[in-house]
């Protein structure tokens, strides 16, 4: 048995082969990538696949600068590097210094930094952003001419308010010249003065739809004076134009709700002011009359004539009351001397006369009372209940009474 | 930018309102009522103006800037 080697001298031999190899040191392979690991240490395991087999990657975290995405399954991307022997497996692999997005993947990867850089330069900064006017009177719009798009956005527009003046800037949306177009449509726009521009077009795949992700329609938009609503594919597409304009809409017709109000509900706030007006002035008008009413009847108490009734009214009072008083105070004197009337009946020397007792008098018309005042021959005079008797004295007798 | 044009509406509409509200304080005079209900009028006649209630047709820019019916 001659010449037999270690397993470290074959895979040293080998890798020394590979080495040297000048292609296999600077190699670009492309496939898909698959069993991606990113491991703790940073570097990065994967295997990159296509219809025939596969070949074993791992990037280094030291040449992860290369990589400007985050590797996914499935994806399809080109891989530079160097193949090279590992020799304790004794497996051969790449080892990977830059990885970009093959196809599709590289549009994505450049929307990517063209995401990154813009927004480093503040274009989509919420500061610059302009609002959008509510009453607008003319809609500039950027898109194709025919297609479901511009359908959309002048039915919508016309819907809610026909009397908005649509302006249709005709512009190539995809293919060779799309951007320089939308460039071009959103400029003559902006020197048409309209109030609000639409940009947009209608769903398509990330190509279709790359126009707006060109610097030069950022730019472009960010640079326009007036305020711009982007409305480009479906609700789940995302382009640069979305980001930098002042509003996204998610589809055209969405872009014309935003930009277009509604002439009805607008109508009615007329309505609804007039009416406060109208019904504010009625009410006015109606206090003013009540307060004048008011103020007519006050006027009124305060006539002289009101004065003058008043004065007689309380005259009338004032003589009922004299009236009255008189009354009650004659009433009253009446009463008393009924009273009076009774004692001097009581008193009266009539009444004794009629009780059989006489009144004797001389002739000068004094009383007597005693036979001292008397002589003989003295003419008297009697008073009787019916009548007068003249008398002459002829006896005197002087009587003591025992008390 | 605000474009004069179009902010009229929404500034007549603010205006309106500062109308409005004056008149439905209670301690104005008669006299300042008929003047507000008259400048209230006279802003919705404006609005009305502005809205421009005719039918407007889409216009199409051309290359040369001139307008076509669309």
């Amino acid at each position: 048995m001659q010449n037999v080697y270690t397993v470290k001298q074959v895979n040293a031999y080998i890798k020394n082969m590979f080495t040297q190899d000048f292609m296999l040191n600077r190699i670009y392979v492309k496939g898909e990538v698959s069993n991606c690991k990113y491991h703790t240490s940073g570097h990065i395991y994967f295997s990159l696949k296509d219809q025939s087999g596969t070949i074993a990657c791992i990037m280094f975290a030291s040449s992860r600068s290369g990589l400007s995405f985050r590797m996914q399954e499935g994806q399809q991307v080109i891989v530079l590097g160097s193949i090279s022997v590992y020799e304790r497996d004794g497996k051969y692999q790449l080892y990977a210094k830059e990885i970009i997005l093959d196809g599709a993947g590289l549009l994505y990867e450049k929307f990517e930094k063209l995401k990154r850089d813009l927004e480093e330069q503040g274009f989509f900064a919420p500061e610059y952003k302009q609002a959008i006017p509510k009453f607008v009177k003319k809609v500039g719009i950027v898109t194709a001419p025919t297609g479901a798009a511009v359908r959309d956005i002048i039915n919508i527009a016309s819907r809610r308010n026909p009397y908005v003046q649509l302006l249709l800037y005709p512009a190539l949306v995809q293919g060779e010249g799309a951007a320089k177009s939308i460039v071009n449509g959103i400029k003559r726009l902006e020197k048409e003065a309209v109030d609000v521009i639409i940009i947009g077009r209608g769903g398509g795949s990330i190509e279709d739809l790359w126009a707006f992700n060109e610097e030069i329609v950022a730019r472009a938009i960010f640079d326009c004076q007036i305020p711009i609503i982007s409305a480009v594919g479906h609700e789940t597409d995302y382009t640069i134009a979305d980001y930098v304009s002042d509003l996204r809409a998610p589809t055209p017709s969405a872009a014309a709700e935003l930009a277009v109000y509604e002439y009805m509900g607008t109508a009615e706030i007329m309505k609804e002011y007039e009416r406060r007006l109208r019904r504010t002035m009625i009410q006015k008008i109606g206090m003013t009359r009540q307060i004048s009413e008011q103020k007519e009847l006050k006027l009124k108490m305060a006539h002289p004539r009101q004065k003058l009734n008043e004065k007689r009214q309380r005259l009338v009072d004032l003589e009922q009351r004299i009236q009255m008083d008189f009354t009650k105070c004659f009433q009253s004197r009446k009463h008393k001397f009924a009273i009076y009337v009774e004692k001097m009946k009581g008193l009266s020397p009539l009444a004794k006369l009629s009780s059989g007792y006489s009144y004797v008098e001389d002739l000068s018309h004094n009383n007597l009372k005693s036979v001292k005042q008397v002589a003989l021959e003295d003419q008297l005079r009697i008073y009787m209940t019916d009548g007068i008797v003249d008398a002459t004295v002829t006896q005197i007798e002087e009587v003591t009474v025992n008390e | 930018m605000s474009n004069e044009k179009t902010d009229s509406l929404e500034t007549l509409f603010e205006t309106l309102d500062e109308v409005v509200q004056k008149l439905e304080k209670e301690d104005i005079t008669l006299e300042e009522s008929f003047t507000l209900y008259q400048q209230g009028m006279e802003l919705l006649k404006k609005c009305n103006e502005t809205i421009d209630v005719v039918e407007k047709k889409v216009q199409l820019l051309d290359e040369k800037g001139e307008y076509h019916d669309f």
